[in-house]
């Protein structure tokens, strides 16, 4: 038994260096994410990555006013899950825009975290990013209940 | 005495007779043939498994919590300190290198869409991303070969009862995980094999009852269901998603070329903050 536990360690071990080490891309659980938590940046959008398995959004801004200001990494899912969940597009945020993000923060402390909703302060326009949204069928047809 | 000679020859003639045919039928190779006009037409006989379907993820959830595998106690374990681990905030890396899920884990922990296309002798699930990649099952009326190549979703043949597709697996590797979660699941280890009835539970509703039977891992075959939502609007279908596209960030190099360049990726799959 104790061996037993020695050997998930020992493969887990060698797994998580392996994932370390190559630039493997990641179909992964959001567990890393704390979601009891939300917190609140605002800043101006620096990159977009739309791509999959999880679109990414980098932010440079702060959470509190006086903050120094810092990039923050924020993952959501795949691009037609946005499509269909969220209503996004390839351009709905762009490099440049002044953005409020509502996140589930990295659980390590690290500068990330899991976009929640991104808010375009130019336009008020803003987009979630809720997979679940998408459960039920003919998206476009039917109001959500 | 005569008439049991008799009879004893006849019996090694027709020994002798049967692996002379068996001989050459092995020799013939097998054909596929030319679908007819019949062939075609008979596929609007088919049920409607037409637009992108997409999962209902709550459900995959839920069912992870109220209708576990009957996993063997060593593969037990391994859930047991998987799902540890995630609750820590360390998930498992189960699927963080972009190989196929593999069936079934295609059918039972998806998050992509896919679409079905009905042919004459086949019926082909196409998925959104390198996940959920591809499935042939094949619904002319072969059998399974002796000993299948094993790949990722295994060899599938199908046929119809009624409106409902019942498809049969085997030959997938045992590297495929039977997996509840992104983050938990046991390599099947071999030998297993995956039966589904699939059918529109209603209009728009595509329902997936499963037996996985995967005696190296389980106590006995578990059954669990599954569904799919139908969406027709035009913007939903499906696009081109490649997983190891997450590893790289596209950037323009010092020639003006649009090139990949790889980024580095946590433990758990996840984008490295800059800092």
């Amino acid at each position: 038994m104790q061996s037993a536990i020695k050997r998930t360690l020992t493969a887990a071990a060698v797994l998580a260096l392996a994932a370390a080490a190559w630039p493997v891309a990641a179909h992964h659980s959001t567990t890393m994410f704390d979601h009891a938590v939300t917190l609140t940046i605002n800043g101006t959008v620096k990159e977009v990555h739309w791509t999959n398995p999880h679109v990414a959004i980098f932010v440079e801004g702060v959470i509190k006013p006086g903050d120094a200001p810092t990039v923050w990494l924020l993952e959501m899912t795949s691009p037609g899950n946005l499509v269909r969940a969220g209503g996004w597009s390839r351009n709905a945020v762009k490099p440049g825009d002044k953005v409020t993000v509502d996140m589930s923060p990295m659980r390590d402390g690290s500068k990330g975290g899991a976009l929640k909703k991104i808010t375009i302060l130019d336009t008020g326009k803003f987009y979630t990013a809720n997979i679940r949204e998408q459960e039920r069928a003919n998206l476009e047809e039917e109001p959500a209940k | 005495m005569q008439l049991r000679l008799r009879l004893i020859v006849a019996a090694l003639l027709a020994c002798a007779a049967l692996s002379l045919q068996s001989a050459v039928a092995a020799e013939k190779p097998l054909i596929n043939p030319a679908p007819t006009p019949k062939d075609y037409a008979d596929l609007g006989k088919l049920p409607d498994w037409s637009g992108v379907w997409n999962p209902n993820i709550s459900d995959q959830d839920r069912q992870a919590k109220t209708n576990m595998p009957p996993y063997n106690d060593k593969a037990m374990d391994l859930i047991k300190f998987q799902l540890a681990e995630e609750k820590a905030g360390r998930p498992p890396p189960l699927f963080v290198n972009c190989l196929p899920e593999a069936h079934p884990s295609w059918m039972l922990i998806t998050h992509n869409a896919m679409e079905i296309l009905f042919t004459p002798g086949r019926v082909t699930m196409l998925g959104e991303s390198d996940g959920n990649r591809l499935r042939r099952i094949y619904t002319d009326g072969r059998g399974h070969p002796e000993d299948p190549d094993p790949t990722y979703h295994g060899h599938s043949i199908g046929h119809w009862e009624g409106d409902t597709l019942v498809v049969d697996t085997v030959g997938i590797i045992p590297e495929a995980l039977v997996a509840i979660s992104e983050a938990a699941g046991v390599p099947n280890n071999g030998d297993m094999h995956v039966v589904e009835r699939i059918y529109l539970k209603d209009p728009n509703r595509l329902h997936v009852e499963l037996t996985v039977d995967a005696p190296k891992i389980l106590t006995k075959p578990w059954k669990t269901t599954r569904e799919f939502f139908r969406q027709r609007a035009r913007k939903f279908d499906i696009v081109e998603g490649t997983c190891l596209d997450g590893g790289f960030a596209s950037k323009i190099d010092e020639r003006g070329n649009h090139v990949f360049v790889p980024i580095p990726l946590g433990v758990g799959g996840n984008r490295i903050a800059p800092q």
